[in-house]
């Protein structure tokens, strides 16, 4: 905060309702499902921004550039040679067991052997300043539109906090967003598939296509022939579609190839991906890579492939899978997080000092019984960031989700997703349970 | 052009016509507003213009629901909701400028729930509105996209003004609005005119005495607007 000019640093706290009312005036919403009800809930911005200071970010670009380049590697070996595998670096059972592994990828390079073209890594920073990378987000990490947006208003509702310091403009997600996904273009018209307006994250959706210059389509305007992709127009004729940023989960892309009950998938997709007619942003088959479970494998992954230290560190992680660390979780589970390999989203994300004596021994028995379902984690003693709290601020548990994009050179955006917990007591920060977010200023000196 | 689907093409319709329904239900309330200052009753004959009885306890209640009530298919909350229904997927379209006019419209209309002088809370309604169609024009650089935005909007004036009688000058203004805009449509798409049904159109909005001998036709007509043609053989 001493390196920020506070005066005008709190311009933008004066302004928080502006702030928020421009944002509501936006639609900067997200979806959420309640006992089978879709409601539209409007994001809450808090307007104390979170600062990282030039140096610190320096340092965390470098480690995300390292740790995202290792992932792509990873992602082509496992989809080709498994080389990471024969050499004994990491287990077989953890790559076939993963929920995320498709054996239809098998074989597959995708243009430019880029793989997580967006990379969402979830950062937290510890007490002493340390950070540590909490999970990676392969697949469809969302967010991006949040800070952007926000940035967007907040410049015009508190100028001089932005004037009278030195914060990198981080309006360009959009133009690095659209060149990340160029370089994957297989020829044609870019594109950005949703499952439809009732998405939690369908602001985003159409936020990125309108900024992007994209199209944003849906699967009953696509249809693939010859192994190529169009989208039918409304005059008959067609349009081809070069690359795809999709927002659907890998199992509904293609029912001809995952689940044959997707409704919103497009049949032959996969096909005309594996011809190379069209680009899949990100690509099918990136959950191996961001698996719970694989997580813990990530800085092998980096001296196995790149030679080098990792930069960043992954918070203290057990796999009970393991001999010796079943034994560490089972003599220290009342202070560990374990988390559900197969859940996101904060949900499947349990404290053991939250539990009963009785949950936890029941829990205890399910880690036993299904060692490769969970790992855990050292409780990180995150540093509390202050948020406005009916006009009171008050310290709350945050993490940031910084995005790595890959294109002819893996870029950070310098920015990011700072998301808190509202709850005084909680450590989950997800928007699906009650989070907001503030913007992130990344100081240029 | 050629990169709108033919979802996209019927969502940028169905906003021209919710907004412009909105716009008129809004403007007709208004002015129900100030015919009910020196008639308790006087909102029965907008009942009777669009075929409704008259179920409501007194003015206010009739107001409320015309208003307010988003299961009332003809209230101006239902018009405004569907509107923004159809805006909120043709953001990249229509521009997240022009889309934040509808949420505007939305957040003023609930807000003026509870404001004493609901008429009064409801005037920025109309500024809002404008400015709406100003971003359209102003953000919207594909003409075939915006045509088809003002073909909704046109043909959904059109039809309301002939259901409420209004006189035949004020028609045939919009029909000649109208028909500008039908010339501007391709071949062979979904806003094409049915050439049958626009020719009915033409004889019947020809003069004063066809248009009010022959409003129900007009009406019907106007509905088979975009009917596939026939093929002869």
């Amino acid at each position: 905060m001493k390196q920020v000019n506070e005066e005008y640093f709190m311009q933008a706290v004066g302004n928080a309702d502006e702030i928020n009312e421009l944002l509501r005036r936006y639609g900067v919403k997200f979806g959420i499902y309640k006992n089978g009800v879709f409601n539209e809930q409007f994001f809450p911005f808090d307007p104390i921004p979170r600062v990282i200071s030039a140096e610190d970010f320096r340092a965390i670009e470098k480690g995300l550039v390292q740790r995202v380049n290792a992932l792509n590697e990873f992602l082509f070996d496992i989809y080709h040679d498994k080389k990471i595998v024969s050499d004994g670096i990491i287990p077989e059972d953890f790559i076939y067991i993963s929920k995320g592994y498709l054996a239809e990828c098998e074989g597959i390079t995708p243009k430019n052997k880029v793989y997580s073209h967006i990379s969402g890594i979830d950062l937290v920073q510890a007490k002493d300043g340390e950070w540590y990378i909490l999970e990676d987000n392969l697949r469809i990490p969302s967010g991006a539109s949040y800070p952007l947006i926000a940035r967007e208003l907040t410049r015009i509702a508190a100028p001089q906090a932005f004037s009278e310091n030195r914060i990198v403009d981080n309006r360009g997600y959009a133009e690095l967003l659209k060149e990340t996904m160029e370089y994957s273009n297989c020829g044609g018209i870019r594109a950005i598939l949703t499952p439809g307006r009732y998405n939690a994250a369908y602001f985003e959706h159409s936020y990125l296509a309108e900024h992007t210059g994209s199209v944003l389509v849906q699967n009953d305007e696509l249809f693939v022939e010859d192994n190529v992709l169009y989208q039918r127009t409304y005059s008959g004729s067609k349009t081809r579609i070069g690359v795809l940023y999709r927002r659907i989960a890998d199992e509904y892309l293609d029912p001809l190839t995952f689940l044959p009950e997707s409704l919103i998938g497009i049949p032959n997709l996969m096909e005309a991906y594996r011809s190379g007619n069209v680009g899949i942003v990100n690509a099918p088959g990136n959950g191996v890579a961001d698996d719970k479970g694989i997580y813990y494998f990530v800085p092998k992954m980096i001296k196995y492939y790149l030679g080098e230290e990792p930069i960043l560190k992954n918070a203290p992680t057990y796999l009970p899978f393991y001999d010796e660390d079943m034994k560490y979780v089972m003599d220290n589970l009342e202070k560990l997080v374990i988390k559900d390999v197969a859940e996101a989203g904060g949900y499947g994300v349990v404290f053991g000092s939250d539990l009963t004596k009785e949950k936890l021994e029941e829990f205890r028995k399910t880690i036993i019984a299904e060692p490769r379902r969970f790992i855990a984690q050292e409780v990180i003693d995150f540093l509390d960031l202050p948020i406005l709290d009916n006009g009171e601020t008050v310290m709350r548990k945050a993490d940031l989700r910084a995005f790595v994009l890959s294109g002819e050179k893996t870029k950070v955006w310098a920015s990011g997703l700072t998301r808190f917990s509202r709850n005084p007591d909680s450590f989950v920060v997800n928007s699906s349970q009650g989070g907001g977010f503030k913007d992130t200023w990344v100081l240029s000196q | 052009m050629g990169t709108i689907s033919i979802e996209h093409s019927d969502r940028l319709y169905w906003l021209g016509r919710y907004t412009e329904r909105f716009f008129i239900t809004l403007r007709s309330l208004d002015r129900l507003y100030d015919k009910m200052i020196d008639d308790k009753y006087g909102y029965r004959e907008y009942l009777v213009n669009f075929g409704l009885n008259d179920s409501y306890t007194d003015s206010l209640d009739f107001i409320r629901s015309f208003l307010y009530d988003e299961n009332n298919p003809n209230s101006a909350a239902y018009c405004l909701e569907r509107a923004y229904d159809n805006g909120i997927v043709l953001r990249e379209e229509i521009s997240s400028k022009t889309l934040s006019f509808l949420q505007m419209a939305k957040d003023t209309l609930t807000k003026s729930q509870d404001k004493p002088n609901v008429r009064l809370s409801l005037l920025p309604l109309k500024d809002i509105l404008y400015s709406f169609w100003g971003s359209i024009n102003e953000h919207i650089y594909d003409d075939e996209i915006r045509n088809i935005i003002y073909i909704g909007k046109t043909l959904e004036r059109l039809d309301l003004y002939m259901r409420m009688r209004f006189p035949f000058a004020t028609v045939e203004k919009e029909f000649i609005r109208l028909c500008k805009n039908l010339h501007r449509v391709p071949k062979d798409t979904p806003f094409r005119y049915n050439t049958k049904y626009l020719s009915i159109l033409v004889e019947t909005l020809g003069t004063r005495e066809d248009y009010e001998k022959d409003t129900c036709k007009a009406l019907k007509s106007l509905g088979h607007l975009f009917d596939a043609e026939e093929v002869r053989v």
